[in-house]
């Protein structure tokens, strides 16, 4: 299928596959647990209420970042948490767990394993992430300027705000929702980290890991009474230098909810990856989210931002409303700098 | 209270450039941009692929600039050390003269009162430059381009490589059981955790799970294991320089299987055993470091763990036994 082609109304794959529970581990500024300690109890509390043990676990596939880490193949390590016994197919990506999530939904298409477990992991208090982040920037022209993701937000933030989608008010708004901390006067009363972004529009430093376990057709139905079906799932990618972009959009969200079948019947939820404030107010206008559509109940990533879990925890918290007896959900997730590269996964609960 | 330890990592990259940006990077060890045409426009750097369509473009190189107007800017107050003036600046969109896509750089102007979009700003060049992006000091309000200091002019060849380096220093939590069995060494003791699901013993604490069963394992789990046994594999490293290598002869890393258990200890250091007369089967017995002598608490592959600097003949005969060669994990 190729980016401009229509979307139909048909689910795109004749296989059911579900996310059946999910749980998180740590999720604070900075824990004395390296990866492997939080993810193994992010994966016990996930099988556990499900009455899964890791020997019904067929596929796993684990997102996390070296750089993050500061150690090669730190996702071996990881492995620990998983059970060696009896043996499972895994896989890693070097992305956020969303992607390990986008993975192993491909894998269970392949129809011959009923049971995956995704997870997404990080501790970003490990190091620095204003000196992490420029390495995973171009490396020719941007990375050896130190060229930061502050300072790309506040560049994109800039073009929000010129094009009428944002103002610092607005984003104030933003935090204030996320956070329920403070008032639009009290926050715009702060010092520029980068302008126009105060620190109320920064993401905090989150360290953590998110599990999650998918279950596919009737294996799904009798391991929870009300499993949330991914109707929909797709992401797409922009080019990594942010200047060469328009910032005021997002063109590979839009594509990515159509294809995810966004276009076709609205949601009721949607947890965006927004880190910055102002991605939030150009997400909302991308994905033409309109006021009857609660955005981010969770508090979003600027509430908790966990690196590397942060988009799986979005999809974690749609699934929680389709669970809780909800109709339709999105997640987002996104990588990169400006929502370079972003994810849609719509999830939905059968009567 | 957890124990962390922190470490500086160098990622000393040397990065081959290709015949585009090769061509921007030596025009501007030459004090001039060059961007490259894609359809109706300008792209600076130049790309080899269009970044909208991934279509290969021709290679058609362009000067632009160097003045430009600023787009955007953001002010950074607070410079890294990754960045590319010590003191507080402009990060902005710069629109060099001829381009149609904006270039990011650093904006001097000493307070961000003095920055706005619109402005006309100009390169200043570094007095010696080597091909490469910060060959640009920095941007300068203004229309003259400016160079620091003696123009010491353009290396006269194409550059191909450039280098990057970056450092991050990193703060990882030590696990309790990793200090447990380094202090278990300063009394002659080696200690493993034996998980209570499989009964198998895993040595040194610094991954204090069993990876069988996912099972975290605690104090509860420790246990005394011998401290002799028999070489079942090893490696003779033939030393080559890197950054960090202190070895300068041939050395040896050596597996002991311990008597009585199904431990293996992995890359083990030894000690008055020559390469030459290694093999498998040597009976081996622990190296102690003195009481008083100063411990290394930083335990990692091939390195002694604590007190226990590693293995040196016991004077046996040597052990007999075929499997032994299947006993490396």
């Amino acid at each position: 299928m190729t980016a401009t082609s229509t979307s139909t109304s048909q689910p795109r794959t004749s296989t059911d596959i579900a996310v059946i529970g999910w749980a998180q581990a740590a999720i604070e500024r900075r824990t004395d647990q390296n990866e492997t300690q939080m993810l193994m109890s992010a994966i016990t509390d996930a099988l556990t209420p499900l009455g899964l043990t890791r020997a019904d676990v067929d596929f796993t596939c684990l997102g996390s970042c070296d750089y993050i880490t500061g150690q090669a193949f730190s996702f071996v390590a990881n492995l620990d948490a998983i059970g060696a016994w009896p043996p499972k197919r895994d896989s890693h990506v070097e992305m956020d767990g969303a992607w390990a999530l986008y993975e192993a939904w491909l894998r269970l298409h392949e129809g011959d394993i009923e049971i995956a477990v995704v997870t997404g992991s990080g501790r970003s208090s490990t190091g620095d992430p204003s000196l992490i982040y420029p390495m995973e920037m171009d490396p020719y022209v941007l990375a050896p300027l130190g060229a930061d993701l502050v300072t790309f937000a506040a560049l994109q933030a800039r073009a929000v705000i010129a094009a009428g989608l944002a103002d610092e008010r607005a984003m104030a708004e933003v935090s204030i929702r996320s956070r329920g901390k403070g008032t639009v006067d009290e926050l715009l009363a702060g010092e520029y980290v980068r302008e126009p972004l105060r620190r109320h529009d920064l993401p905090p430093i989150t360290d953590g890991a998110v599990a999650m376990v998918l279950a596919t057709g009737d294996r799904a139905r009798q391991l929870v009474e009300r499993p949330a079906y991914i109707t929909g799932f797709d992401h797409r990618t922009e080019c990594h230098n942010p200047a060469l972009r328009r910032l005021d959009d997002s063109p590979s969200t839009r594509i990515a909810a159509r294809e995810a079948g966004l276009d076709d019947r609205g949601v009721e939820v949607a947890e965006l990856q927004a880190s910055f404030t102002h991605e939030e107010l150009l997400l909302r206008h991308v994905l033409d989210l309109g006021d009857d559509v609660s955005v981010n109940p969770s508090g979003g990533a600027l509430r908790a931002n966990p690196i590397m879990a942060t988009g799986l925890a979005r999809i974690g918290y749609a699934a929680d409303h389709v669970f809780a007896g909800g109709t339709r959900a999105l997640g987002h997730a996104t990588s990169g700098p400006c929502l370079q590269q972003n994810l849609i996964c719509v999830l939905e609960g059968r009567s | 209270m957890t124990r962390f330890v922190e470490s500086t990592i160098t990622f000393p990259y040397k990065r081959s450039l290709g015949p585009v940006t090769g061509a921007f990077m030596t025009a501007l060890a030459d004090k001039r941009i060059l961007g490259v045409r894609s359809g109706s426009g300008v792209l600076v750097p130049p790309m080899e692929w269009d970044p909208v369509s991934g279509a290969e473009l021709a290679a058609e190189l362009v000067e632009v600039g160097p003045a430009g107007t600023v787009e955007a800017w953001t002010w950074v107050p607070e410079p890294t050390e990754a960045h590319p003036l010590d003191r507080p600046f402009a990060f902005a969109f710069i629109r060099l003269d001829g381009a149609s896509v904006p270039l990011l750089h650093a904006v001097d102007t000493g307070s961000p009162a003095a920055v706005r979009a619109g402005m006309r700003v100009a390169p200043r060049w570094r007095g010696r430059r080597v091909g490469h992006i910060t060959d640009i000091a920095c941007f300068v309000p203004g229309e003259d381009a400016q160079v620091d200091g003696p123009d010491a002019g353009a290396p006269g060849q194409p550059v191909e490589l450039m280098d990057y380096t970056a450092a991050v220093t990193y703060s990882t939590p030590v696990p309790e059981m990793a200090d447990r069995a380094v202090a278990a060494t300063r009394e002659r003791r080696l200690v493993g955790l034996r998980c209570p699901t499989c009964e198998r013993v895993y040595v040194g604490g610094d991954r204090p799970y069993c990876p069988v069963d996912a099972l975290e394992l605690g104090p509860d789990a420790e246990v005394d294991l011998p401290t002799t046994g028999t070489l079942t594999n090893f490696i003779v490293v033939e030393p080559v320089r890197y950054p960090g290598q202190t070895e300068t002869e041939p050395f040896a890393r050596v597996f002991v299987l311990l008597d009585d258990t199904e431990v293996v200890l992995t890359y083990q250091p030894v000690i008055d055993l020559p390469v030459h007369d290694i093999h498998v089967g040597v009976r081996v017995t622990a190296v102690w470091a003195p009481a008083d002598a100063p411990v290394d608490t930083f335990s990692g592959i091939g390195r002694p763990m604590g007190s226990l600097l590693g293995w040196t003949p016991s004077g046996e005969p040597d052990a007999h036994d075929p499997d032994l060669v299947n006993r490396i994990y």
